[in-house]
């Protein structure tokens, strides 16, 4: 058995330092592969990370609320009867781990190609695991929630392995960034070459549809004459969404359902609700979020991840809710939002945003939405489809409540008109399936007391 | 009748077969290697190697032609075609001994014989000093391949040769029909040329080496032209008959008489009277099929070289031959990039390439940049006094990648593994132009070149 070491991971690009919030295990403590060993708090959200090996935890070498800089030992996974003396001495005592550590990960962050690499890919929706972890390499570690909030099992080592300099022949690189594909998504067999772009090219692998913030980032063109482009570096939220969404769009066989919804009525209703004193006010959105939550216990197979060899049907219906920051998108999740009325909606929902924002959420409200909403309402869309967030079966994407001309029985008139498009993971459900859930939602919407009751 | 019981047995010991042997037992398994003829095969013993020799001895002749451009004044000179001849006998013998002393330390066992395969593990040898079957866990066939003829063409390596008939002869013709102008014919018929023949070239197809890329074809027929080799390429040979000075050969757009003719049409695989019917060995036309691993229909039956299907090239049997051994012994070899095996031809001028013509590429749709630096502009070249040619380069206009390379000229099959080597690495133009070419040296072409792809050429 190998002693498998525990070391901090490096959950984002720009991360140097982590800290313990609390170990989950204790010393002595036996722990199994993908054991949530402690939480870490990084600076963008908190975290679980995973156990790799397993064996007993033997050693905290970080004790909960100290900080360690990325790579640095943390602990020892090891049987009971094994020497850890050497796994031990090769770490920098805690007092000076900072400096020592901080200048070893530099080090390796040039040379992550140390690190192990599955030999083959994981099954979809298998967290993906390094058959034996004994390198202290920065990048091991998975973290089961995203570090951008949008909840996925899948991408753990995979993830991790993208940071640093990707190892990829000239040819893969030049043709990687032709096609806008991050090479640190691609496991090639060792050195990425170009067959393994092109196997990770599908046609479609940009973000364009995910709700972006649009005011942000004053688009300044550089004032230097001559110069055509700049090449401006990427956030660490942008890094993770341009991780991340190739992943969904690429393996995941999108197909898309529209429907157009009279607003008329919720409009109305909306107002009449925020024209009370003391209410919270309420938002199109909160009513979307609603609906589909009746709508989700309605149809379970909406509500319901793709596990490879089954498909999960969720009996709750927690509630991605995209959420755009300046330079990306969160989802922080409202959970139960089948279980809670219209202004508890309304008040968590603004809550979470917020908080968003403010980048405070916790890792639990970043993971296990079963189902998302994605709304770019508020920027004059008329409809867009949305990139499913696996393992997610489906995300409704909600464009603007317009005023246009209807005709109905009593001739020409003006009406609030909304489309919903709902994006399914065929491998899910089918275009019906959808579809109902879809009409289901949008006789909820235009008949908005429903969602009262 | 004894039996010998080993891990491996290779039935053909050409560039395939030795490698494979020698590959097999570094890797700890026992080889028997059955060779009804020279160790070496084809290659060592009637093919590239003495042909090399041969072309080498009409270098030197056509140095002493030019002896006067380098003010060196000769009082006459006399190049003898039998010693010649008797020099390539002697290179290629010294090959062939270095595989029986290559065999020798890896303990290999040469069984002399004709090797025939019984079921997949047993091969029976016809030997000349008796029968005896070989029991091996694993079967190599390495049989290579022959000459073709054109239907109703005997050949009878007198007045009608193959390239065996002629790599033996030692009568150097006044006259020889060449038929065929791929690597072969265009070899051959530059040496009969520098030995004072007078030499026509027959060819189908409406170029010579038709598998380059064009402009390499029309280079070598400027070069050929200036020294004299007649050359009709778009013609249908007819017959050939004996008449005239020694042989007639009739075609769509005349006849050619001379002394002899050379057969250089392709060659076949071997691969009947080696049990592979009886076996159900699948064949794909006229080739033995086998997967990457060089595994044939029959598992444990492995087959390598030419006897599989183009290109029919010893290096690429070579490398075969590495997948097979290693595959055998249970590593997991890295199959073949057919499409990276790079082809010489060693007239003069010569000629190498490696990946897409220039046509080809754009057939397959590709957006292509080409560099090309003549050889005139190389101050190397200029200093040989070797200037003809050029070196061609082929390239995604996007991404760079390096579709194909083309050099006509100088040295041009040392040059070419720079891209060869750069296209396993998949470098782009960019990381060539990059790699500093030490001054003054023929590859420096190569680098001009590139840089030409990209718009960059500085020496031009």
């Amino acid at each position: 058995m190998a002693i498998t070491k525990v070391v901090m991971p490096k959950l984002s690009e720009a991360m140097e330092t982590g800290k313990i919030i609390k170990w989950l295990k204790k010393e002595g403590d036996r722990v199994q592969g993908g054991d949530i060993l402690a939480e870490i708090e990084t600076d963008k959200a908190d975290v679980e990370m995973e156990a790799f090996g397993a064996g007993v935890l033997r050693k905290i070498l970080v004790s909960a609320g100290e900080k360690a800089p990325v790579g640095t030992l943390i602990g020892v996974i090891a049987e009971p009867a094994e020497d850890i003396a050497a796994a031990l001495a090769s770490a920098p005592a805690p007092a000076v781990a900072a400096g020592a550590g901080a200048a070893s990960s530099a080090r390796k962050d040039t040379r992550p190609e140390a690190a192990p690499v599955p030999p083959t890919a994981p099954a979809p929706g298998q967290p993906l695991r390094p058959a034996v972890v004994s390198t202290p390499a920065p990048a091991v570690p998975a973290v089961s929630a995203g570090a951008v909030g949008i909840p996925a099992p899948a991408l753990t080592a995979s993830t991790a392995v993208a940071t640093g300099r990707v190892k990829a022949s000239p040819l893969a690189k030049k043709i990687a960034a032709q096609t806008g594909v991050d090479l640190r998504l691609i496991r090639g067999s060792g050195r990425i070459i170009r067959r393994d772009v092109e196997a990770a090219t599908p046609a479609t692998v940009t973000v364009a549809t995910a709700p972006v913030t649009v005011a942000a980032a004053p688009v300044t063109a550089p004032i230097v004459p001559g110069v055509e482009y700049e090449d401006r570096p990427l956030s660490q939220i942008r890094a993770a969404i341009a991780r991340r969404m190739p992943l969904s769009k690429a393996p995941v066989p999108h197909f898309y359902v529209t429907s157009e919804v009279a607003m008329d009525r919720a409009w109305e209703l909306r107002e009449e609700l925020n024209a009370l004193e003391g209410q919270p006010k309420i938002s199109v959105n909160d009513f979307v979020v609603r609906a589909c939550a009746l709508a989700l216990l309605k149809h379970p197979g909406v509500n319901a991840s793709f596990q490879g060899e089954s498909i999960r049907v969720w009996h709750r219906a927690h509630i991605g809710i995209a959420v755009a920051l300046e330079d990306g998108l969160i989802t922080p999740v409202l959970r139960d939002s089948h279980a809670k009325s219209l202004a508890q909606i309304a008040v968590e929902a603004r809550d979470l945003a917020e908080r968003a924002r403010a980048r405070k959420l916790r890792a639990t409200e970043l993971s296990g939405a079963t189902f998302s909403i994605s709304n770019l309402g508020m920027y004059d869309v008329t409809e867009f489809s949305a990139i499913i967030n696996p393992p997610e079966g489906a995300i409704l994407a909600v464009g603007s409540v317009r005023r246009v001309a209807v005709v109905d029985d009593a001739g020409l008139g003006v009406g609030r008109r909304m489309a919903l498009t709902l994006s399914c993971d065929h491998r899910v459900m089918d275009g019906a399936m959808g579809a109902r859930f879809l009409q289901d939602v949008k006789r909820l919407l235009e008949e908005p007391l429903r969602l009262l009751v | 009748m004894a039996t010998r019981n080993v891990d491996v047995a290779v039935v053909g010991t050409g560039p395939g077969g030795y490698v494979a042997a020698i590959r097999c037992a570094q890797l700890g398994l026992s080889v028997a290697a059955v060779e009804d003829d020279r160790p070496g095969g084809v290659c060592l013993n009637w093919g590239c190697i003495p042909t090399k020799a041969l072309l080498r001895n009409a270098e030197v002749v056509n140095l002493f032609e030019r002896a006067a451009e380098f003010g060196i004044r000769l009082a006459g000179f006399e190049a003898n075609y039998a010693e010649a001849i008797q020099r390539s006998r002697r290179v290629a013998d010294r090959m062939s001994k270095g595989v029986e002393f290559l065999f020798r330390k890896n303990k290999i066992t040469l069984v002399p014989g004709r090797g025939v395969l019984k079921s997949r593990d047993t091969v029976e040898v016809a030997g000349t000093g008796g029968n005896e079957t070989i029991q091996a866990k694993a079967v190599i066939l390495a049989t290579g391949s022959e000459p073709k003829s054109l239907p109703g063409v005997p050949i009878d390596e007198k007045t009608v040769m193959s390239s065996n008939g002629a790599v033996r002869s030692e009568r150097s013709p006044k006259s020889i029909v060449v038929i065929g102008a791929g690597a072969v014919g265009v070899e051959f018929a530059d040496v009969y040329a520098a030995y004072g023949a007078q030499v026509t070239i027959l060819e189908a197809l409406p170029r010579l080496v038709p598998i380059e890329d064009e402009e390499v074809s029309k280079e070598l027929a400027r070069a050929f032209r200036r020294r004299s080799i007649e050359m009709k390429t778009g013609v249908k040979v007819a017959s050939v008959t004996p008449g005239g000075p020694g042989v007639i050969v009739e075609t769509d757009a005349g006849k050619v008489e001379a002394e002899q003719a050379l057969m250089a049409v392709g060659r076949g695989a071997k691969v009947t009277g080696l049990g592979l019917e009886a076996l159900s060995v699948r064949l794909d036309r006229g080739f033995v099929r086998v997967s990457p691993r060089m595994e044939t229909s029959v598992p444990g039956v492995y087959a390598i070289g030419d006897m599989v299907g183009p290109p029919l090239l010893a290096h690429k049997a070579m490398a075969e031959g590495v997948v097979a051994a290693e595959a055998i012994a249970g590593r997991s070899p890295r199959p073949l990039d057919y499409g990276n095996v790079p082809a010489c031809t060693y007239c003069r001028p010569q000629i190498a390439s490696v990946g897409l013509t220039e046509a080809k590429a754009r057939e397959a749709g590709r957006e292509v940049s080409i560099g090309k630096f003549p050889f005139t502009a190389n101050g190397k070249a200029v200093a040989l006094g070797d200037t003809e040619g050029f070196v061609k380069v082929v390239a995604d206009k996007a991404s760079g990648e390096i579709l194909g390379v083309h050099i006509v000229g100088p040295e041009a099959t040392e040059i070419i593994h720079e891209f060869a080597v750069g296209r396993t690495l998949e470098a782009t133009l960019e990381e060539i132009i990059h790699t500093i070419h030490a001054h003054p040296t023929l590859s420096e072409a190569a680098l001009e070149a590139t840089l030409g792809a990209l718009g960059q050429a500085i020496h031009i």
